[in-house]
């Protein structure tokens, strides 16, 4: 009945473009999180810097150099698909708990939303899975306080509290 | 006074009622309400009605009596209101525009920057955060307001349904978790029910879980009982002392939940142009049909034509 799309041609597809539903997001703004965790762990500042150089060269291309989403990412393209939210903040990558943003790094949206189609590739086999942690833990460092409040506090992140 | 019973009852009453129910829609006359009334919204305020449309009314009883009432400038579309502040309405003005008042209509001022020049279909207040109001226009999709409707933004495009995006006719904020932070704004559509996490991340159907959770697979499928597949739905209400209680209008009848939209059964045989539920009592409605106001006190089981004064 329903037709799920999103994330419309990141350009890096094969070696970039990853986390639609993940990266982004500005350096200066509202308040930061002082203590970055991830899967119940702290992401120590050596990681998030690791993750700030992977994120430029897999993830900026569709979101955006600042997280800040692919231009009018709020309207559906041509293809029916969406184009990549923001991961600044501004979109809605922390309404979803760690392992749902690791899967749908990892394994494309798909592993998370059955049918959801999506221009988001999966990075399975591009990414190692601690260079997914760190783009995750760079990632959340800059979403404002009160979004990630919001995602600390999802069903999913009941296990990490 | 004409009413209307749903099940049980029996033949002679069934017919009664019905016999009723068609006078009250097709003699206009007999129930002292002029023709072409034709109220496109209604909506509980501080207690009160207010009925919109070709002319505006407003009742002080739940919607036994109306009384007439000025109108706002311009012809209303849609209509929502602050459910902390009694009188404080809003209301969507064909061609495009929205007409704010606070004192139950008496004086209306105009709102709406940011806002394309057309026509908003369906409007609503969120009932987590009621200064946030969501608006949707056809053709092009959800807009938002977080400042009581001063400035807007666009935020969502249309459903997706039966192959092509359609559009929203009404909008009901439902203050019940999504998983994903917030709570659920449900679309009536051209093509049947949809709803969002007020995150907007996706449109979706319907389902006992949170937005992500019944997607597991492996998981034994829920009970659904959803509305008729492929039916517009005009209108949809949801009480905010009950949020799981639900009332939705289709060509086929006004329809009730009370599990979220999950499980739907038929209310009421009726076409409703506009419904609205009490906020305090799931169980007390207000329906317009092309011709006539309806009000019912038992969830829908049975109407009562209304009387204009």
């Amino acid at each position: 009945m329903n037709d799920f799309r999103a994330f419309p041609g990141c350009r890096k597809a094969t070696g970039g473009a990853l986390l639609a539903a993940i990266c982004s997001g500005a350096v200066s703004g509202p308040s930061l999180a002082e203590e970055v965790t991830f899967l119940g762990e702290t992401v120590p500042d050596a990681t998030i810097r690791q993750g700030e150089v992977l994120y430029g060269e897999y993830c900026a291309d569709c979101h955006g150099v600042n997280r800040e989403g692919a231009p009018n990412w709020r309207r559906r393209l041509e293809s029916g698909r969406m184009p990549a939210p923001p991961q600044d903040g501004t979109g809605h990558s922390f309404t979803h708990s760690d392992p749902d943003l690791f899967a749908m790094t990892k394994l494309g949206i798909d592993a998370v939303v059955p049918g959801y189609e999506s221009d988001m590739p999966a990075f399975d086999g591009v990414l190692t899975d601690s260079d997914i942690v760190a783009i995750l833990g760079f990632v959340k460092k800059h979403w404002p306080e009160d979004k990630g409040a919001i995602q600390a506090g999802l069903p999913g992140m009941a296990a990490f509290r | 006074m004409s009413e209307y019973h749903s099940a049980p009852m029996s033949r002679r009453t069934f017919f009664g009622s019905a016999a009723g129910l068609w006078a009250a829609i097709h003699a206009p006359g007999l129930w002292a309400q002029p023709a072409g009334t034709a109220v496109t919204g209604l909506v509980f305020s501080g207690g009160d009605v207010l009925a919109f449309g070709n002319r505006s009314l407003r009742s002080s009883d739940r919607g036994a009596t109306w009384t007439t009432h000025p109108v706002p400038d311009g012809q209303p579309a849609a209509v929502t209101s602050h459910p902390a502040r009694p009188g404080r309405l809003f209301v969507s003005i064909e061609g495009g525009g929205v007409e704010v008042s606070e004192d139950f209509g008496q004086s209306w001022r105009r709102q709406g920057q940011g806002l394309p020049d057309r026509t908003l279909d369906a409007l609503a207040n969120s009932a987590k955060n009621p200064d946030t109001l969501y608006a949707a226009i056809g053709g092009d999709g959800l807009w938002r307001s977080e400042d009581a409707g001063e400035t807007w933004e666009f935020v969502m495009d249309r459903p997706f349904l039966s192959g092509s995006e359609q559009d929203v006719r009404t909008l009901a904020s439902v203050d019940l978790a999504s998983g994903m932070g917030g709570i659920w704004l449900y679309a009536g559509t051209s093509a049947g029910l949809q709803r969002v996490p007020d995150c907007f991340c996706r449109w979706q159907d319907v389902q006992p879980q949170g937005a992500l959770d019944a997607l597991v697979e492996g998981e034994k499928a829920p009970t659904v009982m959803p509305l008729p597949e492929g039916e517009p739905v005009n209108a949809l209400v949801s009480c905010a002392a009950s949020p799981e209680r639900l009332y939705a209008a289709l060509p086929s009848g006004v329809w009730a939940s009370a599990d979220g939209g999950v499980i739907w059964s038929k209310a009421a045989p009726f076409v409703a142009t506009a419904l609205a539920v009490d906020p305090s009592d799931a169980d007390t409605l207000v329906a317009a049909t092309p011709a006539d106001l309806f009000h019912s006190r038992d969830g829908g089981q049975s109407w009562v034509v209304s009387a204009i004064l």
